[in-house]
Parts: structure tokens; C-alpha cells; sequence
């Protein structure tokens, strides 16, 4: 097992990594959007180019990029390789016994892999350029208006901190308690699916033991120090907007009316 | 439910959706070569439903697919996808506590409360990645092929193993360690 860093945040000092959370967050959602308007070659290079730029304006080495489309490799080939071979229209560019290549095909092709990229590599920039605490900052004060449907906002995204808070411990903890049985002769990694399952047994319990203690432990604290719930809570950091963010909305407004104006 | 209750069920659902996450990592039984594999992640979320109510055992899984959804290897290809892959697929395996266990002692009928509402949080769950895959191939697969036989075969081939090993994974825990299925 190797270490584990929870969320993808990689410190730095770039316009990026400036910018308020919210005003990121907001902005990758509705890019999510906006790249479903994408569609012919023109509006995709504008969005390859705006990418290109913005991933040059993070600093963020580009062989982290690659690492996180790795796992979402498997389905853009597979997506690519469906349309390969089922699209069908334009001229044939290649023909075999049992399929033909169309030339839409290969355009569908390209399109719905530039998609995923894109789509991909802005959820990486988002979470390199944003720890994971400021996000849940940023959905609580985003969310905020749904305490009047009576979400309690505050709670989950304490919840949601303390859970982020706790991943890196409880990696340590199983890690110990998987070497522990280890020593004590515990075969983790061979026999059928059915063996193996039965020698997580005496890892899970332990596992389940020690974090429904760290609770306690937890609760026990909070109570110490009269926590009593969201009402009246102050933050000790506060978010603030500042031009840059409100520059965002121009950026998006420009990328609305480019693409907008460029499809067909 | 008094401060004490609620503090210590707010901060036993957190980190039960950190020890999710943490076995979701874990993945012992790799199934795919990408995307769908068998995971333990349904465990602990159980567990927390039996032990604290529906409640809590759906909001673990929420937070536990809000978490993974920052996570290296998340799948992202559409907005609505995000949400029924993330957030409600997981939310929706609290629902595996409408079956309460507390007020039974006779272990059989422990057992069989245990696999019924394992398997409705499964397939609960299935079903939202069964809509997702849907959308997802509405979207990206060619004209003219049916989106409903892709999504089912793709999620099915891994929800249904792992709903099938969280059940028995939940049942030996529970002959070993009752202790876990009961709130203090």
C-alpha cells in the first residue's frame, strides 16, 4: 500500500490557487455544462485551447494530468472503439469483413474522447488548485440557502471535514492492524474470493471496534467544548471574493458567447 | 434524540464514511480492468444503518460518494451522471437499515432482516447506476444502440457481486461482533 494523500491538493501560489473556492466551484460546474454546447471542430479548439491555458496558468506539472486520466482511459477507449464501429455516415475510410470505419465515426470519435478529456482535466484542476477543507467551505456557504427547506448544511459539512479529517488516520490504522495479522500468519492475498474474504474478518472487526471508539473519543471532546450545533458558530477563516473572481464570470461569459456563436 | 445522541451519531456517521472511503480504496477484488470493482464500501454504511437508522446510514453514504467524487479516479461525463453515481448511489445504500435488527434476538431472523436489507440497498444502489449508465450512454454511444442493455450489464457485473460478499461479509460480522450492530 502505498501513502495516501487524501483529495489531489497540490500547494502552490498560482492565479489559480488564488481564487476564491466558491467562485471555482461554480465556474467548473457550469464549464461542465457549457462543454455539452461543443459540438464541431471549432467550439472543441476553443476549449482545448482554454484548457491548455489555464492548466499553463496552475503550474501544475502536466504528468499529474495524466495520472488522473489513466483511470478513465479504459472507457474512452471503449466509447471510441464503439463509435468506430457503429456510427455510420460520410464517406468509408475503411473496410473490413466485419465492420467499416465511417468518416463520421472517426469525428464522433475524436469529439466524445476530447469531451472526457476536458471534462476530466477540469475536475483535476479544480481539486489540485482547491484542498479539500475549502471545497467543503465552499458547499456550505453555496448550500447555505437550503437551510431554509431545513437541510441542516452546517452539520454535513462538519461531517464532511471531519470525514476528510479521518481518512488519513484510519489508512494508518488498517494498515497496522492488516500487519499485525500478518504476523500473526494471516494469508491476505491468495485462495479463492471466499477464502480471501474470510481473512478480512479479523482485520474488519478491530477496524470497525477502533473507529466507533474514535467517535466517542470525538463526541466526548466537542461536547467538552460546548459544541451545540451550527446556530451562532463563527469561522475562524473567513472567504472572500475578490476581482479575479468576479473576472470569472466574464471569462465565462466570453466562453458562452465564442462557443455559442461557432457551433452548429 | 438529546445533544449527547446527536453528537455522537454525527460524528460516528463521519467516520464511518472515512472508513468507506478508506475500503473503497482498499479494493480487494479487482473485477474490471477500469471502472467497476468489487468493493467492501457497502459494509461500514450498513453497518451504520442497523446501528444508527435509516438517517444516518444515508447520510454516511452520502458523504462517502461526495468524497470519492474528489478522489483520483473519479468519473465525471455529465452533470446528472455525477450526481446519481456519486452522491445518491451511495446515499441510497443507507437505505439498507429499514429493516430493523434491534428489537430481534433470535439470530435467524437476525440473518434474514440483514440480507433483505442489504439486498434492496444494493439494488437501490444498482438501480442509480443503472439510470447514470443510461444518460452516460445515451450521450456517448452511437445512434440506434440500446442504451438499457449496456448500463445494466456494465453496473450488474460488479453491484451484484459485491452486494452478494457485503451480505455474507455482514452476516459472519455480525455472529462475531453484535456488538457493532448495537448503539450503546
Amino acid at each position: 500500500m502505498s501513502k495516501i494523500v487524501i483529495g489531489q491538493y497540490i500547494p502552490g501560489n498560482s492565479i489559480l490557487h488564488q481564487l476564491d473556492p466558491r467562485a471555482k466551484l461554480l465556474f467548473v460546474f457550469f464549464f461542465f455544462f457549457l462543454i455539452f454546447l461543443a459540438n464541431n471542430t471549432a467550439t472543441y479548439l476553443v476549449l482545448y485551447l482554454f484548457v491548455i491555458t489555464i492548466i499553463l496558468l496552475s503550474q501544475i506539472r502536466l504528468s499529474l494530468f495524466l495520472r488522473s486520466i489513466k483511470p478513465v482511459l479504459f472507457i474512452i477507449l471503449f466509447t471510441v472503439i464503439l463509435h468506430l464501429i457503429l456510427t455510420k455516415g460520410g464517406e468509408a475510410l475503411f473496410v473490413t469483413p466485419l465492420f467499416t470505419i465511417y468518416e463520421e465515426g472517426v469525428r464522433q470519435a475524436i469529439f466524445i474522447a476530447s469531451r472526457f478529456l476536458i471534462l476530466v482535466v477540469m475536475a483535476s484542476l479544480l481539486t489540485f488548485t482547491t484542498s479539500s477543507l475549502d471545497l467543503t467551505d465552499a458547499l456550505e456557504i453555496l448550500m447555505g440557502p437550503l437551510r431554509k427547506v431545513r437541510v441542516p448544511v452546517h452539520e454535513l459539512a462538519l461531517m464532511m471535514s471531519i470525514a476528510l479529517r479521518f481518512i488519513p488516520t484510519l489508512w494508518e490504522e488498517t494498515e497496522k492492524i492488516m500487519n499485525a495479522q500478518l504476523a500473526r500468519g494471516a494469508n491476505l492475498d491468495s485462495g479463492n474470493i471466499f477464502k480471501r474474504l474470510v481473512a478480512y474478518i479479523p482485520i474488519f472487526i478491530p477496524l470497525f471496534l477502533s473507529s466507533f471508539r474514535r467517535a466517542e473519543e470525538l463526541a466526548m471532546a466537542m461536547e467538552a467544548r460546548a459544541y451545540r450545533g451550527g446556530v451562532g458558530r463563527t469561522k475562524y477563516r473567513m472567504l472572500q471574493y475578490t476581482y479575479k473572481d468576479y473576472f470569472l464570470i466574464v471569462i465565462f461569459l466570453i466562453l458562452v458567447l465564442v462557443i455559442g456563436w461557432l457551433r452548429v | 434524540m438529546n445533544q449527547r445522541s446527536k453528537v455522537i451519531t454525527l460524528v460516528e456517521t463521519s467516520i464511518i464514511a472515512s472508513l468507506a472511503i478508506v475500503l473503497n480504496l482498499l479494493t480487494p477484488f479487482q473485477l474490471w480492468p477500469n471502472g467497476g470493482s468489487v468493493t467492501l464500501t457497502m459494509v461500514p454504511i450498513a453497518i451504520l444503518a442497523f446501528r444508527r437508522g435509516i438517517g444516518a446510514g444515508i447520510t454516511a453514504g452520502l458523504l462517502t460518494g461526495l468524497i470519492l467524487l474528489v478522489l483520483p479516479g473519479a468519473f465525471y461525463a455529465n452533470p446528472i451522471q455525477v450526481i446519481l453515481d456519486y452522491p445518491i448511489a451511495f446515499a441510497l445504500l443507507g437505505f439498507a437499515g429499514w429493516t430493523s435488527i434491534k428489537d430481534i434476538s433470535k439470530p435467524s431472523r437476525q440473518i434474514i432482516k440483514v440480507i433483505m436489507g442489504l439486498f434492496t440497498a444494493g439494488i437501490l444502489r444498482l438501480l442509480s447506476h443503472f439510470l447514470s449508465g443510461v444518460i452516460f450512454f445515451a450521450d456517448y454511444a452511437p445512434k440506434g444502440q440500446s442504451p438499457y442493455v449496456y448500463s445494466f450489464i456494465y453496473n450488474a457485473s460488479y453491484i451484484l457481486p459485491e452486494i452478494i460478499i457485503s451480505i455474507i461479509f455482514v452476516i459472519v460480522l455480525l455472529y462475531t461482533a453484535p456488538k457493532l450492530f448495537q448503539a450503546k
